[in-house]
């Protein structure tokens, strides 16, 4: 049994971080170091005509103003469809038009201010129906190539089609169809968005950067100094303490290209960091979705086939967002075993504000759709809502119509869990005038990695030093989900040391082994398996060179030890016979042989044996490795939908209570219960952490936030309007259970679960919500004025005593 | 870009006022700042006035004499304030947030404008007057008067709201206060203040007030009047949800819709009277 | 102007060129200490949050001209002496009350203000007087129980 595993432990930077010393991008400051403004578009959609930075210029304090007109044009973008400030039309309210460094934020805010701007206003689609209108306006005239374009749907393709969905749809003894959307949503890290580039005399770049994906970032920054005629130079990215990523750091962004291109025109460190109202009307949102479902099941409720037809309201630009469908397809074709699967998409050009990836990236928002409509379902079929779920339960070792092959599986303990927790069976009573109702949903989520890119891999180097400790250097960022915290226990144990003397490396791409990013929970079973490789290496290592070196350490051990025991009685244990590779443990920084006498002197600090290898006569050694681990899934043939894209499969099913206030549609959690299929515990606070954190976001997903925009404006940049949740609303007993299923793959038979507490939040709640008052609302958030409307739609301003479906 | 002024007193002050053209009284800052982060006001200088004493006195005799630049949460701590007019209490407890309490002050809330001010809705029901300086002299004006528009209120440019002033409270009244908010740390959507008298089953005293559904915190005297001197029966209290939802005026904003709004009022006026009901005539 | 006041228990003085200034400009420009952070300048989050003659305030929207003669603690302030964690700290780290911690220092300072005023405050309390503090990474529920392991903590160190 490992000491460290499975056990709560600090996070390595909570001290560090209670006592306000963690360097955020805010905080950081260079010598000479500018401040740098943009200059955003005031149209949704325009042609630009002129710009005048003329007084913007002349203001004191001013080092620089950029234009597209003055600068190199840099493209980015998951599918290159922007360019760092806009030279021909601005397509978006928050396009970048110009910018200014100056030599406080203050000046640069006020010189952004003072430039002019002339533009021609252009029809705007602020709507995905309306931009595949026939003769709509064109977002985009051209593609990144040049070739013209003749639509606004976006050049990018995910379907899926199994069985024959015709014939199960007319034999389906139950079907029942829907459509359910979901909103804009801001990420809302507490720390605002920012970098900070600086170029040294060979005009190599370095970026600190508020990024989830450091050497994606390295390669796009990379092309873009080859843009900007500085090809063969390179970029070194640091990864400050990040203040939340939430899927914000998997783009590169226009304001760290403006920061580059700022610093290379002014020879000076340049900054830019957004204020919070800048962060909710300049960085991408969460994609917003309308999901057309339908579902059907024979006459004992299996499921039969399942049509998902999906719109994504994309905005203006391409992020990786864009490929939410890559995950959508993992619910639609592998949540609950169903024969007959469509999935299809269409992701749309509008002039709204570009949308990128937010935590279960695609998942919350198809699991939304097909979880309320399973209830339906049910409703339809007469059939208890868990018992459906029973019923059509993955089990492990099958092969899901996508070709995800599920490994382990816990989905039927979750979904039984829940139900008894939850005391499933007895609920459905009624509050005095007010309304209770408990509902259900599940989700499956890539618990492996999920493989969107040709390298899904993760590199880990260890290091001990002369002392014993051991550093850790993973290219994978902590953006505060406790990669770090999984990466210390892991090293801790798989090598053998004490983990206060670990040592988690800054991210730094200089330093750091690469690594595709941190998404797609992926970050500590793709690091931890390369850490676990790393350490197997290592402990080779030590062994080999503990050979010739622990015989005389033990030696001089032993004398010293009789030195101050004198009256120690001579051991009759020959020790020396024991010495060999596979008789050496390593724990806790001592070396000594496996099963022999507690002997004391046979225990070697550590640092004993590195610093008699390293000052080894006639050639020292040091002790560094590297392991790189690519998980063995597939990149999936998106246009076919088939591909098995993750090493394992998290699963999972929430619970939820909730009372009703029908007079004020109020709604309120009463309890809420979530069973996880994680593999296995590694660090159960700081996954506690992600759990319970998720899961706020889910309620806050589910009941209030929402960007609001019109005519591609947001209208609520700000934590007065835009409601996330506070201590107060997550006030309702939240019981959590583990399912340890010891997945074969992950490390320690771990499985991602960064974002499998988010994605069945919100349909458990409206399906509570419809088991208290018998209305779905199918629009996401579920407001209070939203179910009332509901509420009155369904009994003509009637409000029942009790409800239809009362069980 | 705003200079700074401390004056020693009141007087000094309106004096100040007068000598600044563009400036602006600071108390607590917590609307004023936000507003000149958002450019919405730019003042040429900042006249502070949350340390002159006689402007954070809480002063109970009989009445109540509150400074204008008394923080909520002063007024939260002053126990006789807090017993004498249990309903004030109510209206700041859930109010923006700990931090901000500690700043904002009594005389900001009302003199913000907000039509959204918990307090307004309290202190009209209650019958308060504000106490306004200027440099010719003070003036009082009640509560229920002091809103002119949303914003804006009738203390003028170079006046000063120095203090507002409580009756005794109404013996054996019973004061509630409802809101409505999204979230905790919200402005309200909705908010109503009750103060009723019932004796022998019958409304003797009436006063209600609305916060957040009409372009200013508004007294709602078509309810009052389906209510006062009447017996308060389950019957009349329906009547008054209607009458209320119907007397208020609000607007549709990104918060929340005007019909919800309405409707909210309604069944806060309901709630509140059935309190009242349920207490009893004791 | 001048600005004259005590902060972490060392007097300062420093120079308010506008006059208008914000304290947490001040504090986290020239007085170099970033630990109090700003989440959104509008008083909306709490990330700044700071106490001033021991009441929490945002100090992105307190003037600093106002702290003239006051005594303000910082995050940086918070331990009583050397490296030593002060009970909120060590309690937010034993309890994982931490994730990204950019809303930590503001967390703990609003803990330190609740805690001296109540030493043992209900849940519900707890909940309600972190309500100006926004967190996004932990739901909060790690956050309240280091609240009650803090409480515990200085009880243990009164005695």
């Amino acid at each position: 049994m490992s000491p460290y595993l499975g056990k709560a432990r600090p996070r390595p930077d909570a001290a560090e971080k209670a006592t306000g010393r963690a360097e955020y991008i805010h905080d950081i400051r260079r010598p000479g170091m500018l401040h740098a403004a943009i200059r955003f578009s005031e149209h949704a959609h325009a042609r630009i005509k002129g710009i005048d930075t003329l007084k913007a210029e002349r203001i004191r304090g001013v080092r620089a103003v950029i234009t597209a007109q003055n600068t190199p044009e840099i493209r980015l973008g998951f599918l290159r469809d922007n360019v760092a400030l806009k030279g021909e039309k601005v397509r978006q309210f928050r396009d970048e038009v110009a910018a200014v460094a100056a030599i406080d934020p203050d000046v640069a805010a006020e010189a952004a201010a003072a430039i002019e701007v002339e533009y021609e206003p252009l029809p705007a689609l602020f709507d995905p129906a309306s931009a595949l209108d026939e003769g709509a306006p064109l977002v985009h005239e051209r593609d990144a190539a040049g070739r013209p374009l003749e639509t606004n749907l976006m050049p990018v393709h995910f379907r899926h089609s199994s069985g024959d969905i015709t014939a199960a749809r007319s034999a389906a003894a139950h079907a029942v169809s829907g459509e359910f959307s979901t909103p804009l949503i801001q990420q809302s890290c507490m720390g605002t968005a920012g970098a900070l580039a600086e170029f040294d005399p060979r005009m190599n770049l370095t970026i600190w950067a508020k990024t989830q994906i450091p050497f994606l970032a390295q390669r796009d920054f990379n092309s873009a100094l080859s843009q900007i005629g500085l090809a063969g130079r390179n970029t070194r990215v640091i990864v400050p303490a990040l203040g939340g990523g939430f899927g914000t750091g998997l783009d590169t962004h226009c304001y760290e290209y403006i920061a580059i291109l700022l610093a290379w025109r002014t020879g000076k460190p340049v900054k830019i960091l957004y204020k919070r109202d800048q962060e909710f009307a300049y960085l991408s949102p969460r994609q917003s979705s309308t999901v057309r479902i339908s579902q059907g099941c024979d006459a004992g409720g299996r499921l039969t086939f399942r049509d998902v037809h999906v719109t994504q309201d994309n905005g203006a630009y391409g992020s990786w967002g864009a490929t939410y469908p890559s995950v959508m397809m993992i619910p639609a074709t592998s949540l609950y075993r169903v024969p007959n699967i469509e999935f299809d998409c269409e992701l749309v050009y509008t002039n709204n504000t570009y949308a990128q990836a937010m935590r279960g990236y695609g998942n919350p928002e198809l699991t939304w759709a097909l979880e309320s409509n399973l209830d339906e379902l049910a409703e339809a079929a007469g059939i208890d809502p868990l018992e459906i779920r029973r019923i059509n339960c993955n089990e492990p070792g099958e092969v899901t119509p996508m070709g995800l092959r599920v490994t382990t599986c816990g989905l039927r303990e979750c979904i039984e869990g829940v139900g008894e927790r939850l005391g499933w069976k007895n609920k459905g009573g009624w509050g005095a005038g007010k309304k209770r109702g408990v509902g259900l949903a599940s989700m499956v989520h890539v618990g492996g990695s999920g493989r969107i890119y040709r390298s899904d891999a993760s590199g880990v180097i260890l290091r001990l030093d002369d002392y014993g400790n051991l550093y850790v250097a993973s290219g994978g960022v902590d953006m505060g989900q406790g990669l770090h915290s999984a990466l210390q226990i892991m090293a801790a144990d798989s090598v053998g040391v004490d983990p206060e003397r670990v040592f988690i490396t800054q991210t730094d791409t200089s330093t750091c082994p690469w690594d595709v990013g941190t998404h797609a929970s992926r970050g500590a079973f793709t690091a931890g398996n390369a850490l676990l490789m790393a350490a197997e290496k290592m402990r080779r290592q030590l062994f080999e060179a503990a050979i010739d070196l622990y015989p005389d350490l033990v030696e001089q051990a032993r004398r010293s030890w009789i030195r101050a025991n004198p009256d120690t009685p001579p051991a009759d244990f020959d020790w020396r016979a024991s010495v060999a590779p596979e008789r050496f443990q390593l724990r806790n920084n001592l070396l000594s042989l496996r099963d022999t006498p507690p002997i004391p002197w046979l225990e070697i600090d550590l640092a004993k044996l590195i610093r008699a290898a390293h000052f080894r006569a006639g050639g020292g050694e040091m002790f560094t490795v590297e392991a790189f681990y690519d998980p063995p899934s597939e990149l999936p043939d998106w246009e076919r939908g088939q591909g098995n894209m993750s090493a394992c499969y998290t699963y999972g099913t929430q619970g939820v209570e909730v009372e009703v206030d029908t007079d004020t549609g109020d709604v309120k959690i009463v309890a809420m219960v979530s069973v996880l299929d994680v593999g296995r515990v590694i660090n159960p606070q700081a996954l506690r952490g992600q759990i319970v954190g998720a899961i706020a976001q889910g309620v806050g997903y589910a009941l209030y936030e929402q960007v609001i925009t019109e005519k591609g404006r947001i209208l609520n940049p700000n934590f007065t309007d835009y409601k996330i949740p506070t201590a107060v609303e997550i006030d309702f007993p939240l019981d959590l259970e583990y399912i340890e299923t010891d997945e074969p793959a992950g490390p320690y038979g771990a499985k991602g679960i960064g974002e499998p507490g988010l994605t069945p939040t919100a349909p458990a709640i409206a399906n509570a919500i419809f088991d208290a008052v018998g209305v779905r609302v199918r629009d996401l958030p579920i407001t209070p004025e939203r179910l009332l409307a509901a509420l009155h739609a369904r009994y003509d301003d009637h409000i029942p005593r009790r409800a239809p479906n009362a069980r | 870009m705003s200079s700074y002024h401390r004056p020693p007193s009141v007087a000094e002050a309106l004096r100040l006022k007068r000598e600044l053209p563009g400036s602006s009284f600071i108390a607590g800052g917590t609307d004023l700042l936000v507003q000149m982060k958002d450019r919405v006001r730019q003042p040429t200088a900042l006249i502070s006035i949350r340390h002159l004493s006689e402007l954070t006195r809480i002063e109970t005799d009989g009445g109540a004499r509150l400074g204008a630049a008394t923080p909520l949460s002063d007024l939260a701590d002053d126990s006789a304030l807090m017993t004498g007019w249990p309903i004030l209490g109510e209206a700041l407890r859930d109010f923006a947030s700990v931090q901000i309490r500690g700043s904002a002050t009594i005389g900001g809330n009302l003199c913000n404008g907000s039509p959204a001010a918990d307090a307004a809705p309290a202190l009209i029901v209650l019958g308060a007057r504000v106490r306004i300086a200027g440099l010719d002299g003070e003036r009082l004006l009640p509560v229920e008067q002091l809103f002119e528009a949303p914003g804006r209120t009738r203390v003028r440019e170079e006046e000063l709201l120095v203090s507002i002033e409580l009756d005794p409270p109404l013996p054996s009244g019973h004061g509630v206060f409802l809101k409505k908010m999204r979230t905790a740390m919200d402005v309200s959507l909705a908010s109503i203040a009750s103060l009723a008298l019932l004796r022998d089953g019958r409304l003797e005293e009436i006063r209600l007030a609305a916060g957040s559904v009409a372009p200013v915190p508004m007294r709602l005297h078509e309810t009052e009047k389906v209510l006062r001197d009447r017996p308060l029966t389950p019957e009349r209290i329906a009547e008054a949800r209607r009458v209320a939802r119907d007397e208020v005026r609000p607007i549709t904003d990104i918060r929340a819709g005007a019909d919800y709004r309405r409707h909210i009022v309604g069944v806060f006026v309901q709630r509140a009277l059935e309190a009242t009901l349920e207490k009893g005539d004791r | 102007m001048e600005l004259n006041f005590t902060l972490n228990g060392v007097p300062i003085s420093c120079s308010l060129p506008r006059g208008s200034e914000l304290l947490l400009d001040v504090l986290r420009g020239p007085l170099e200490q970033t630990g109090t952070k700003e989440g959104c300048g509008k008083g909306e989050c709490g990330a700044c949050t700071i106490l001033v003659e021991g009441r929490m305030v945002n100090a992105c929207l307190t003037l600093a001209a106002e702290v003239e003669g006051c005594e303000v603690t910082t995050i940086e302030g918070l331990a009583a002496g050397g490296s030593e964690l002060a009970a909120e700290q060590r309690a937010f780290v034993e309890q994982g009350g931490i994730q990204c911690g950019f809303c930590s220092p503001g967390m703990i300072m609003s803990v330190r203000a609740l805690l001296d005023r109540d030493p043992d405050p209900p849940e519900a309390e707890i909940r309600r007087a972190l309500a100006g503090n926004l967190c996004r990474c932990t739901g909060y529920s790690q956050i309240v129980e280091a609240v009650r392991r803090a409480a515990e903590l200085r009880r243990e160190e009164a005695r």
